[in-house]
C-alpha cells in the first residue's frame, strides 16, 4: 500500500486519539459570550457605545451586550416597575444624572464603589453620585449665529433683548437645564427657579421658538429662523461638524452642566457583567472615543483631549463657572417646573 | 329523543366557536390594560416613588378644574372635527366618483388612495416638515414667484393640513366602498323619471350612504381626536392637543396616574361624542 503523501499510518492514528481530546477547546473556543442587558438610547450614542466600549473593551472579556433600546421614560418606568421582583429586565440603565438621582433617592439602584467599579477612582469631583456613574458631560453654553451676531453674546439675559425679538429659540426637551441657566443668571443660583421664572416670561415674550427634538435646534440658524439659543457644547461642535453655522458663548454668570452616565437595579440579574461594562465604559481610551466622534467631555480625570478636538471642545480662559445641578432638589422639583414651563411658556 | 336534546345543549353553538378566538384576544390586549391604566388613574403620583398605591379621584379632579386642560381638549376636539368636515367634503366626491367609475384604471386609482398607508404617518409627516420648514420647499416657491415668505411650520393649518393627509385614506376607501354598496341603477331610475344627476344623488344616494358616511366620520374624528406625531411634529411644543399632552405626562415627570386619567377622559369623551352622531343622524337613516 502507498502512502498519502504527508500522512502516515502513524500520524493518522495519532490524529484519531488527539482529535477526542481537541473537541473540549474547541467548545471552549467557540462558545458564546456571557449575554447582560443595556438599557441605552439609540442613533450615534449606541453605535458609539459599541464601537468605543464593547467592541474592544467588553467582548474581550467574553461579555456581550443585548441593547434593549428607547428612550429614558420606559427605562425608568421598566426600572420602577419591576423593582419588587427578583430578577429586573436590565443590568446597565443609561440615565441622566437628574432622572439617576431621583431612582437612587427611590432605592432601587445598586451601589457603585471603586471595589466593583475600580475606573471610579479616576472620576472627577462631584459628578458621580453613589449610585450613578457619569459617562459623559457637556456645558450648557449661549448658542449663536456667527454670521448674524456681530458681538457674541455674554449671558443669559441677552436672549431676552429686543434685538434679537422672534429670532430666539431652543429644543424644548431641554427646559429643566435652561431654566436652571435662567436662575443662574437671574438669582446666582441654579436652584432659584422663582427668579428663573421671572426671566424666561421675559424670553418668552421676546417670541421664543420652541422645537420638538433636539435635532430641530440646529437647521434653524442655516435658514436664518433664529439667532440665539441655548445649547449643549457637544452638540454645537456636532452642528459645526455637519456645516450649520452656529457657535458658542459661555455666559459670564456660569455653565450648566448636562451630566449622563449608567446605574445598575438592585435586581440586575448579572450585576458582575454590569460592573466590568460601567469600567469599560470609564476606560481613558472609550472616554475620548465619544469625545473625539460625539462632542461629550470625558468624565475621567485620566483622558486628557489632544488635538483638534482639544480645541472644538477646549474651555475659555479664565475657564467658566461650571454649575453641577443639586440632584438632591432639582429631582424634588422638576414636575414642579415642567407644569410651569407646560402651563406659562409652551402656552404662553 | 331527550339524549339528543342534551347533546345537543352540550354542543358549542358555531357563533361562540368563531367568537370565542377573537373575544380572549380582545379581553387579554384590550379590556386587561384598559382595566389597568383604570386602576393606575386612580393612584397618587410622587416626584420619588412615581406612583403610590391609592383610590383617589385627585387626578380626574385636576384636570376639570384646571382651565388649561379644558383648553387643550377644546383644541383637540376643533381640531378633530376641522379635519373631519374637511376630510367628507375633499373625500366625498373622489370616493362617489371612485365607487362609480368603470375605467380600466380604477384599481390604478384606488392603489394611489391606498399606497400613502404604506409609509407610517411619521414619516409622511416628516415629508410635510421638509415642504412647511422656513427655506422649504413652499417658502421658496413663495419667495421665487410671489416675493412672498411662507412660515406654515408650527402653526394650526399644518396641523390640520399634516392630519387631514393622514385621514383622508380612511375617509375615501370607507365611503367608497359605501357607494359601491349602493344600487347605481336606483340613480338611473331616478334619472330616467326627470330627476337632475344632483337631485337624484341628494335625494336617493345621499339618504342610502348616509349610515355609511357617519361611520367614515366617526372613524376620521377618532383618528384626529388621538393624533399625536402630527400636532408634535408639525405643531411643534406649543400646539398642545391631548394625546401629545398625555404623553408629556409620561414622559417628562413619569406621572403615570395622570397620563392614565387624561387618557381615559380623552376615551370618554371622543366615545360621548361620536354617540352624539346618533342624535345628529335621524333615526331612520342610522346604520
Amino acid at each position: 500500500m502507498r502512502d498519502v503523501p504527508g500522512f502516515s499510518r502513524r500520524s493518522v492514528l495519532a490524529g484519531g486519539l488527539a482529535a477526542p481530546l481537541a473537541v473540549p477547546a474547541l467548545i471552549t473556543g467557540a462558545r458564546a459570550n456571557e449575554t447582560f442587558v443595556l438599557g441605552t438610547w439609540g442613533g450615534d450614542y449606541q453605535r458609539l457605545q459599541l464601537e468605543n466600549i464593547e467592541l474592544p473593551l467588553v467582548r474581550p472579556l467574553g461579555l456581550e451586550a443585548v441593547a434593549d433600546t428607547g428612550d429614558e421614560p420606559p427605562r425608568v418606568a421598566k426600572i420602577m416597575a419591576t423593582r419588587r421582583l427578583p430578577r429586573g429586565p436590565l443590568d446597565v440603565a443609561c440615565l441622566q444624572a437628574v432622572q439617576a438621582y431621583a431612582l437612587g433617592e427611590a432605592g432601587v439602584l445598586e451601589e457603585l464603589t471603586p471595589e466593583k467599579v475600580p475606573n471610579l477612582a479616576h472620576v472627577k469631583e462631584g459628578l458621580a453620585t453613589a449610585t450613578f456613574a457619569p459617562h459623559i458631560w457637556s456645558p450648557q453654553i449661549i448658542s449663536y449665529s456667527p454670521e448674524r451676531v456681530t458681538s457674541p453674546p455674554t449671558g443669559f439675559g441677552d436672549l431676552a433683548d429686543p434685538r434679537y425679538n422672534g429670532k430666539v429659540g431652543f429644543p424644548d426637551g431641554n427646559f429643566f437645564y435652561v431654566m436652571m441657566a435662567a436662575g443662574l443668571f437671574a438669582g446666582g443660583s441654579a436652584n432659584d427657579f422663582d427668579k428663573a421664572k421671572e426671566v424666561m416670561t421675559k424670553v418668552n415674550a421676546n417670541g421664543l421658538r420652541l422645537y420638538p427634538s433636539t435635532d430641530a435646534g440646529g437647521p434653524p440658524f442655516k435658514t436664518g429662523e433664529i439667532d440665539i439659543g441655548m445649547m449643549w457644547l457637544a452638540r454645537i461642535s456636532m452642528w459645526q461638524n455637519a456645516g450649520i453655522p452656529v457657535a458658542a458663548a459661555f455666559p459670564k454668570e456660569g455653565c450648566i452642566l448636562y451630566v449622563s452616565g449608567m446605574v445598575v437595579p438592585k435586581n440586575a440579574p448579572n450585576k458582575e457583567a454590569a460592573f466590568k461594562y460601567i469600567n469599560a465604559m470609564l476606560d481613558p481610551a472609550a472616554q475620548l472615543g465619544f469625545a473625539k466622534n460625539m462632542g461629550y467631555l470625558p468624565t475621567v480625570t485620566n483622558a486628557p483631549l489632544t488635538g483638534k478636538v482639544a480645541e472644538q471642545l477646549a474651555l475659555p480662559t479664565p475657564p467658566p463657572k461650571l454649575v453641577v445641578p443639586d440632584f438632591a432638589f432639582t429631582s424634588k422639583i422638576q414636575p414642579e417646573i415642567a407644569d410651569w414651563w407646560k402651563k406659562s411658556i409652551q402656552h404662553g | 329523543m331527550e339524549e339528543e336534546h342534551s347533546t345537543r345543549l352540550m354542543k358549542p353553538s358555531p357563533a361562540i366557536v368563531f367568537l370565542g378566538p377573537a373575544t380572549c384576544v380582545v379581553m387579554l390586549f384590550l379590556v386587561a390594560p384598559l382595566v389597568l391604566l383604570a386602576r393606575y388613574s386612580l393612584n397618587r403620583y410622587d416626584p420619588t416613588e412615581l406612583m403610590i398605591e391609592a383610590v383617589t379621584p385627585a387626578n380626574y379632579l385636576r384636570f376639570f378644574t384646571e382651565a388649561f386642560y379644558w383648553e387643550v381638549m377644546r383644541t383637540t376636539i376643533m381640531v378633530a372635527v376641522l379635519v373631519t368636515c374637511l376630510s367628507l367634503v375633499l373625500g366625498l366626491p373622489i370616493a362617489y366618483r371612485l365607487a362609480r367609475t368603470t375605467s380600466r384604471w380604477k384599481s390604478v386609482m384606488m392603489l394611489m388612495i391606498v399606497l400613502p398607508l404604506f409609509i407610517g404617518s411619521t414619516v409622511r409627516t416628516v415629508g410635510w416638515m421638509i415642504l412647511f420648514a422656513q427655506s422649504g420647499v413652499m417658502d421658496s416657491l413663495a419667495v421665487r414667484l410671489f416675493g412672498l415668505r411662507i412660515d406654515l411650520m408650527y402653526t394650526p393649518a399644518a396641523v390640520v393640513i399634516g392630519t387631514l393627509s393622514v385621514i383622508l385614506p380612511f375617509m375615501v376607501l370607507t365611503l367608497q366602498s359605501v357607494f359601491e354598496g349602493i344600487d347605481a341603477r336606483l340613480e338611473e331610475a331616478a334619472q330616467g323619471l326627470g330627476a337632475a344627476p344632483g337631485r337624484a344623488f341628494w335625494r336617493i344616494v345621499w339618504p342610502l350612504a348616509l349610515p355609511g358616511i357617519g361611520i367614515a366620520a366617526i372613524l376620521s374624528f377618532i383618528l384626529g381626536m388621538n393624533a399625536y406625531a402630527t400636532p408634535v411634529l408639525l405643531g411643534g411644543p406649543r400646539f398642545q392637543m391631548m394625546a401629545p399632552l398625555l404623553f408629556w405626562e409620561f414622559n417628562t415627570n413619569s406621572n403615570w396616574p395622570f397620563s392614565a386619567a387624561l387618557a381615559f377622559i380623552l376615551m370618554a369623551t371622543t366615545l360621548l361624542l361620536t354617540t352624539l352622531t346618533n342624535v345628529v343622524i335621524p333615526r331612520r337613516y342610522r346604520a
